[in-house]
């Protein structure tokens, strides 16, 4: 819902316009006024409003939440180690629970993950909150949310962040489900803003596409939670902390809540540096033209020390594997220095790329949409550029 | 057996454009289509129909707007034998946790499904929430990002699925009823219903179900029944278009040198 | 194959079914036949890819206003028309909308209305299916238009006939060898009178296989490469009585039927080329700069752009006309009963629109391809844009395919003005 200030509102009708819904129209006295039955909340309407007369009107609340402290991070593992997604938001946790005045702590669920933490304390844990134990040997959602759950009601933290992987997108809605709490998507930024004289987690994702942003609460529910993009947040560096202090409990799971299990894992692409670590990506798109010719960007990537990514189509191709492949529905990079090679630019691809330092983008097509994002467009045929350029990166290192 | 299909109607993501100037979506030419992880999710349910002998109803539910039909029907005329609308005014601005709760309503009223299938995510939302939601209220294993089901025993009761992970693909089994999130593979080429498939969907029963037929109280529907808010909606900060060059290939490969030069990619 | 703006078809008031059947169609089109497909097809020629009709048939459109307990889909023409519209959008080179579809369907509809149980079993049925290919062979030598210069002979021999003659010009020849099939040949069963050359003229069904007929090489043709012109030459061609259409020396009045329901739908695919001509275009004018402005901007290309486009819906309108007619002209006389009459409108109502859209539409189509030539300058005049293969493609059912332009001048001005106008009388 949302409520407007007649005193700031100077009918211009903007919000009019981009209502989705028809809810807002301008009354006789030129003043802007939503009809709250039409009203779908969707915030569309607050950022066009030159005068800020907008506001969103917080729901009411129904229930005390005063007691809930601590921003958590869920501890993903891997094969007992620490996902790198937790460092990274354990450093944007730290200033979460410093504003919160809350304490930072990891919540981890496995079998043998006592050494992770530990591990977690070196990037800013204070606590780690562990249930250990063989059923948790492989992830199981039901497992898992069990215990998660039995936490969460015994420590009543106030936030709980969770890397937005495949695991963490799993297990997080399922989480939410049991215990009937709001959750945000792909958070691809965290802050705090006071609302209503409280202050509250504001989780800031990509929707429509990456099309637009949206910024939300969740003023009721505790904790409140969120799944954040790998890569957006860098982990803490230089933290002299010691271990955590562990605080261990026992789960009580009925192993008979799930039947799934895990029958194989079918590992998949090539051994070698993967696009969400490196440095440096010099991926391709259609214009390559064939998966020979990728050969060029290959040689590119290895003379500047990178790897290779690449578009959807070029996988929908078979010519890459999925694992390289940069975008929405592949992976979100975040390179010193991304090389975009006869990719045309779609949006899905734009979402992937966003937040790497410095883009050079070289295509044939003057309009291509990825010249609008990158810091470096060339307008060029890849063909006869890259090769030029590998030869002065040659001849310049003299190799 | 009865397989339940969630799928919903969204936005042509990729003709969305927003306006520079106001930084609004614009909203004209935009078509509707049906969500195409969902779309993908149908097209298993119906294959796993069609390659076992048992008797299998497919429903198609989605909760939207009336317009919503329009995907609905298409569900039907490319395999679902029955829809069902959930549209109500008291259903809007939902986020997923509401949506769930009305999506289980519907499931509670139809008494429940062997299977159930969704996209994973919607391409306008993108939270890839409700099917796990879902799961948790019907108190069973969601299995998320699945690509392909590689075994299905009606008798025994269980299937085997391969699901995409951060690593690569796992195969992964488990026995109904479970909730599967389905993810397109690259090679996917949907089904395209013809001129017998989409006059035998005008014949196959479509209904629409309100607030009243699903006998909740509005605190568990739309805006009144979500637990997250949105504050404000916005176009995403442009990083900007910058230096923008054409040239021979040399001159471009000088210029890509020059750059790569002052960043200190060049000192090794 | 999402639709722009310029596609927009929602103010002709799709039904339900015609919106889903033509999201089928444009998700057909982009999957089975983008332009990389249709210049590539062009380049290469025939014989049509079996794939494709394969595709046509499962989607249930070949034929598709044949009625059901037919083996057809018992569509509307006004759904056949719209089709044939978006073949004609998805191909526009017009290779499968003219050489394939406009024949299979505004032919094989006939040809089943006066075939018998076995044309039906052996042709129609495996036709719609895509399994067989059924053509039409009119054109001989000695005329096209000129019926009366027809000589092609069939006489009676026992319980059947045998025919002789040489037919030329014809579509789909190598499709027809390779696919099996047959083709809807007219001969003479008795000299043309002096007053009444298109008396004593015989339909029959000829199987392709059949003793006699002798095929020749295909002719190079300028566009739509992709379906084959060819020829054959019938020695002594025995077939059943069972084969021929209708009665004996009536062959004249089913075959003008035949090229109804052909024409018609060479009208409506023609609109779908001026479409797809017209936007491919349109994306190109709007990004292409000279002198410091975008194509679009100048008033000689712009002028030129809208004149295009309001013709090309008025001749919209007209084709949707067209379908209704026909559709109320089946309806009324009986798709079953050959003899009946429609009430509404006379057949010569309907003629004289059908020749209207059949001399008009290939033309604006023609036209369009010509004027984006122009805009695009040399890239036009390459086949990495669609046009010239449209222009060369479409040029065909201007000068003679399906009818001349000139014979369907001639015979609106035999509606409009009177037949004792008639320049050969």
């Amino acid at each position: 819902m949302i409520k407007i200030d007649r005193d700031k509102c100077i009918g211009c009708g903007v919000c009019v316009d981009v209502c989705p819904v028809d809810a807002l129209s301008l009354d006789d006295d030129e003043k802007a006024v939503v009809d709250e039955g039409l009203c779908t909340s969707c915030g569309m309407c607050i950022s066009p409003c030159p005068t800020d007369a907008i506001e969103t009107k917080l729901m009411a609340q129904k229930a005390d939440t005063s007691d809930y402290s601590g921003v958590w991070v869920f501890g993903e593992t891997i094969d007992g180690e620490l996902s790198p997604v937790v460092p990274q938001l354990l450093g944007k946790g730290k200033e979460l629970a410093s504003e919160f005045g809350d304490e930072l702590a990891t919540a981890i669920v496995g079998s043998d993950v006592k050494e992770a933490a530990r591990a977690s304390g070196s990037f800013g844990a204070e606590k780690a909150y562990v249930i250990e134990g063989e059923e948790f040997e492989q992830y199981n959602t039901l497992f898992y949310s069990s215990a998660l759950a039995q936490l969460i009601k015994e420590f009543k933290p106030r936030v709980l962040l969770f890397g937005a992987t495949h695991l963490g997108r799993d297990l997080a809605p399922y989480v939410a489900g049991q215990l009937g709490l709001g959750l945000t998507a792909d958070c691809t930024e965290l802050s705090i803003q006071e609302m209503d004289g409280e202050k509250l987690l504001l989780q800031t994702r990509p929707a429509l596409g990456g099309n637009v942003m949206a910024d939300i609460v969740c003023p009721n529910t505790r904790p409140q939670m969120a799944t954040v993009r790998p890569n957006v947040f860098s982990p803490p560096e230089g933290l002299d902390n010691g271990d955590p202090e562990i605080v261990e409990r026992e789960a009580k799971i009925d192993p008979d809540i799930s039947t799934v299990k895990i029958l194989e894992r079918l590992e998949e692409g090539e051994a070698g540096a993967s696009v969400e670590e490196a440095d440096v990506i010099v991926a391709g798109g259609r214009g390559v033209g064939s998966k020979e010719n990728f050969q060029l960007l290959e040689d590119l990537a290895d003379t500047l020390g990178g790897v290779v990514g690449c578009s959807r189509p070029i996988v929908e191709d078979g010519w890459i594997p999925k694992s390289q492949q940069v975008g929405q529905s592949g992976k979100t990079v975040s390179p010193k220095l991304y090389i975009a090679c006869g990719i045309s630019g779609a949006i899905q691809h734009l979402v992937g790329i966003r937040d790497s330092d410095t883009i050079i983008a070289i295509n044939k097509d003057p309009d291509a949409p990825i010249f609008e994002l990158a810091d470096l467009s060339l307008v060029g045929d890849l063909h006869e550029v890259i090769p030029k350029l590998l030869e002065r990166l040659r001849g310049e290192n003299g190799s | 057996m009865d397989f339940l299909v969630f799928v919903k109607q969204v936005p042509d993501t990729n003709d969305v454009e927003v306006d520079e100037e106001s930084g609004t979506i614009i909203r004209e030419g935009v078509e509707s289509i049906l969500n195409p992880f969902d779309e993908y999710a149908l097209n298993l349910a119906i294959r796993l129909k069609e390659e076992t002998d048992e008797e299998v109803e497919i429903t198609a539910i989605s909760m939207g707007p009336p317009q919503a039909k329009e995907a609905l029907r298409k569900c039907l005329a490319i395999g679902a034998d029955r829809a069902i609308l959930l549209s109500d005014k008291a259903f809007a601005g939902a986020d997923t946790w509401a949506t769930s709760c009305t999506l289980f309503k519907a499931v509670e009223k139809l008494g429940g499904a062997d299977l159930y299938f969704t996209g994973q995510e919607a391409t306008d939302g993108n939270t890839a929430q409700v099917g796990p939601e879902m799961a948790s209220n019907l108190n069973i294993s969601p299995i998320t990002y699945v690509e392909e089901v590689l075994d299905f025993d009606p008798d025994e009761g269980t299937i085997s699925v391969r699901k995409e992970t951060d690593q690569g693909y796992m195969k992964v089994q488990g026995k109904l009823p479970l909730v599967l999130s389905c993810m397109t593979p690259p090679d996917f080429e949907p089904r395209i219903p013809g001129v017998k498939e989409i006059m035998a969907a005008k014949k196959k029963p479509m209904e629409t179900w309100g607030s009243e037929e699903l006998e909740g109280s509005s605190d568990q529907f739309g805006l009144e029944g979500s637990e997250s808010q949105v504050i404000s909606t916005y176009p995403p900060s442009s990083k900007g278009p910058g230096e923008k060059f054409e040239g021979t290939p040399e001159e471009e490969a000088t210029k890509i040198l020059q750059r790569l030069e002052s960043e200190g990619f060049l000192d090794d | 194959m999402a639709e722009t703006q310029l596609s927009r078809d929602d103010e002709f008031g799709l039904t339900e079914e015609q919106q889903l059947l033509k999201e089928s169609l444009l998700d057909w089109g982009e999957r089975e036949l983008p332009l990389t497909r249709v210049i590539k097809m062009n380049q290469e020629g025939h014989p049509y890819p079996e794939d494709l009709v394969k595709s046509m048939a499962d989607l249930g459109i070949i034929m598709g206003t044949v009625p059901t307990e037919q083996g057809g889909s018992g569509l509307t023409w006004e759904d056949q028309m719209l089709i044939a519209d978006l073949i004609g959008y998805i191909d526009p080179s017009i290779a499968t909308a003219a050489g394939f579809m406009a024949v299979e369907t505004g032919w094989g509809f006939t040809l089943n209305r006066y075939g018998n149980e076995t044309i039906q079993k052996e042709f129609i049925k495996p036709a719609i299916n895509g399994e067989k290919f059924v053509g039409i062979a009119t054109t001989e030598p000695g005329g096209g238009s000129d019926v009366a210069g027809f000589e092609c002979t069939a006489e009676r021999d026992g319980d059947g006939w045998i025919l002789n003659g040489e037919k030329t010009f014809i579509s789909g020849t190598e499709e027809v060898q390779e696919m099996g099939g047959a083709y809807w040949v007219n001969v003479r069963t008795g000299p043309a009178p002096e007053d009444a050359p298109h008396k004593n003229m015989t339909s029959f069904c000829v199987p392709v296989d059949a003793d006699g007929m002798n095929f020749q090489e295909p002719y190079r043709d300028a566009g739509r490469m992709a379906i084959s012109t060819g020829g054959f030459i019938m020695e002594d061609v025995r077939i059943p009585d069972e084969y021929r259409l209708g009665e004996e020396g009536k062959g004249f009045y089913y075959t003008m039927e035949g090229f109804d329901n052909a024409r018609m739908l060479i009208g409506a695919s023609s609109v779908g080329v001026t479409r797809r001509v017209l936007e491919e275009a349109a994306d190109y004018i709007k990004q292409r700069e000279t002198f410091g402005k975008p194509l679009a901007k100048y008033e000689g290309i712009q002028f030129e752009f809208v004149d295009l486009y309001t013709r090309m819906k008025a001749l919209r309108l007209m084709y949707e006309q067209v379908a209704k007619m026909q559709d109320t002209r089946y309806e009324e006389a009986g798709y079953g009963d050959v003899e009946g009459k429609p009430k509404t409108f006379s057949p010569t109502d309907v003629v004289r629109w059908i020749s209207m859209i059949k001399w008009k539409a290939p033309h604006l189509a023609k036209e369009a391809a010509d004027k984006a030539m122009h805009w695009l300058g040399a890239a036009g005049y390459s086949d990495e844009y669609v046009f010239e293969t449209a222009w060369k493609g479409i040029m065909s059912y201007c000068v003679g395919a399906e009818g001349g332009a000139n014979i369907q001048k001639i015979v609106i001005a035999r509606e409009t003005l009177g037949p004792e106008f008639m320049p050969y009388k």
